[in-house]
């Protein structure tokens, strides 16, 4: 259970990246954290991995306060996915994920790649869930389309058994089939793991189709927060608009 | 659009490009002075002249000392000396029914100093002659050659590793290790493998163990600058994820550099080894073993046939093996 209380986040400049938010994120929730760049969606959860802390509020994960003093038992119970993967293009598939374990794995037996079988077997086990075959095991990461990159990406956060498993703009790169498949994956990795994830996402379609739950932002505050089906035409509409307006501002950045 | 535009000249009046101008000429006419200065110092002008009247001395005009020097040495190197022959009476276990593979004895002359009466005297004697004596000696000592390049590349990669994960900026443990660390590959690499073999061969004899060392220690230097440029060049991002999810810092640099590196690495490892053959078969004119020593001595005693038979061997010696190492390379990369 993941508790957020009344947690802001000013930066230095005097943003207010995160204004006052209060959430209590359930065990195994598939959460779509929605709204336009600079909604606080990134500062969110950079908070949850603990690479920023809240300027007030606590956010909890159970019983563990997520602040930079408890940086390394965090990083053990929270995953990420990153938005450009950083997977390591010359190793391969089977590696790539059992480097999610290397914190547990001891130094003389990482140092030849010797991990323990019962590891490598959990590491199929993960990567058959989000639909790679036996084919692709030993095959670089470099090698892999972008789809299969990610789904990759996605075993990798879940092979340390993490409580949450962050994923930022999982979907940004693919297309509209693929990004589909990925997200069935994530979700599947999710469910049959009983992790609880956070996802940003820029396509409120995806969000209506995949979350549990969706979490909307705008200037740092908590828009909409509810289950999908929650979404009346209206808050829909202006969901739409605030992507909307996005691609006004990326465009007028762009000229 | 920007708050230049308001004071925009009319296209005809932008300045164009000029590539000759008074400056460029007068720079021009500085450097040229300066070169000139140094090409006679270095005797530049000189080696022109003479390769000059060397071309023209070789289709009959005039006379040229530099194709004199190519003619006393190419008249005697051709034919390249290939067989071994030896007095049998110097041989200390000679046995006439046990002779060497291939080998036979020949009757010939020998000529002999005798420094009392300061006359020639010629004696019959016999010699045993093994056709392909001289070549299979210039061939072990060139594998002995070779075997130098590739321990000394070896030591060298032992002493470079290490040292350049220190003098890397982002894995050294402290501001100071890395400085040391940069500093000590300077000065490895500073030191020419001549010039430490001399060294060498003082402490340790004649021998290929000097050269060995002479090789590892220059080739140290440049190896460890290398890597340590690689492990600083390496993409942050795969880094950036193994370290948040708490791996240790000696296996983010196992998992995510080491992969990345690892190509450019065996491309560097493998020119240091064709390089370090190359410098192993001259490293044996100061004494530290390998096809030089043989090629000084010979050298020295105005045998150039049988120099001729030893720079052959090292050429093609260089040749093959730079055919392989092309070819390892492509699968490796």
């Amino acid at each position: 259970m993941l508790r957020f209380d009344s947690v802001s986040r000013v930066y230095d400049d005097g943003t207010r990246a995160v204004d006052n938010v209060s959430l209590h994120i359930k065990t195994g929730e598939f959460c779509v954290l929605l709204g336009p760049s600079g909604a606080g969606k990134s500062t969110l959860m950079n908070m949850v991995n603990g690479v920023i802390e809240p300027s007030k509020g606590e956010i909890m994960l159970g019983d563990l306060s997520l602040n930079k003093k408890n940086l390394n038992v965090i990083q053990r119970r929270v995953g990420m996915i990153h938005q450009q993967l950083h997977l390591v293009p010359r190793l391969s598939v089977l590696h790539n994920v059992l480097t999610g374990l290397l914190p547990d794995t001891g130094f003389w037996r990482s140092l030849i790649k010797s991990f323990p079988l019962k590891n490598q077997r959990r590491a199929c086990e993960l990567l058959n869930e989000v639909g790679m075959e036996e084919k692709h095991l030993y095959r670089r990461a470099s090698a892999l389309s972008g789809g299969q990159q990610q789904r990759v990406a996605i075993a990798r956060a879940f092979i340390s058994q993490p409580e949450v498993v962050l994923a930022d703009e999982p979907v940004a790169s693919l297309d509209p089939a693929m990004s589909r498949s990925v997200l069935n994956s994530l979700k599947t990795a999710a469910k049959q793991n009983g992790v609880t994830v956070i996802c940003t996402l820029h396509q409120l379609d995806y969000a209506l189709e995949f979350a549990d739950r969706i979490i909307a932002l705008r200037k740092g505050k908590i828009f909409f927060d509810g289950h999908p089906d929650d979404l009346n035409e209206s808050t829909q509409s202006q969901l739409y608009d605030l992507a909307r307006a996005e691609i006004n501002t990326t465009e007028q950045e762009a000229a | 659009m920007n708050s230049n535009t308001e004071y925009a000249r009319h296209w005809e009046q932008w300045s164009l490009y000029r590539a000759v101008t008074p400056k460029n000429i007068v720079i021009l006419m500085i450097v040229f002075v300066l070169i000139s200065f140094s090409a006679h110092n270095t005797g530049i002008d000189r080696a022109a002249i003479e390769t000059g009247r060397a071309v023209l001395s070789a289709v009959g005009i005039g006379e040229s000392q530099v194709l004199d020097g190519a003619v006393r040495f190419g008249g005697k190197a051709f034919p390249i000396q290939i067989s071994k022959r030896t007095e049998v009476s110097r041989l200390e276990s000679f046995d006439r029914n046990n002779l060497p593979l291939f080998a036979y004895v020949e009757k010939g002359k020998s000529r002999e100093y005798d420094a009392l009466t300061e006359t020639w005297s010629i004696e019959e004697s016999e010699f045993l002659v093994e056709p392909i004596g001289y070549l299979l000696k210039v061939l072990v000592k060139m594998w002995e050659t070779i075997e130098m390049g590739f321990w000394g590349t070896f030591i060298s990669i032992m002493i470079s590793l290490p040292l350049g994960i220190l003098a890397s900026r982002n894995y050294t443990p402290h501001k100071l290790v890395y400085t040391f660390a940069r500093g000590w590959l300077s000065f490895h690499r500073a030191m020419p493998e001549l010039i430490i073999a001399l060294f060498l061969v003082l402490m340790y004899g004649f021998g290929p163990i000097a050269g060995v060392l002479a090789l590892a220690i220059h080739t140290s230097g440049v190896l460890g600058k290398f890597f340590a440029d690689e492990i600083e060049n390496a993409p942050p991002g795969p880094q950036l994820a193994l370290g948040a999810s708490g791996a240790g810092r000696l296996k983010v640099l196992r998992y995510s550099v080491f992969p990345h590196v690892l190509p450019a690495w065996i491309a560097y490892i493998q020119y240091i080894f064709e390089r370090n053959i190359r410098t192993a078969t001259v490293l044996g004119i100061v004494g530290a073993g390998g096809i030089g020593m043989e090629l000084k001595g010979r050298w020295d005693l105005f045998d150039y046939d049988h120099v001729a038979t030893i720079l052959l061997v090292i050429f093609l010696t260089v040749v093959v093996l730079e055919y392989f190492s092309q070819k390892i390379r492509k699968k490796a990369l």
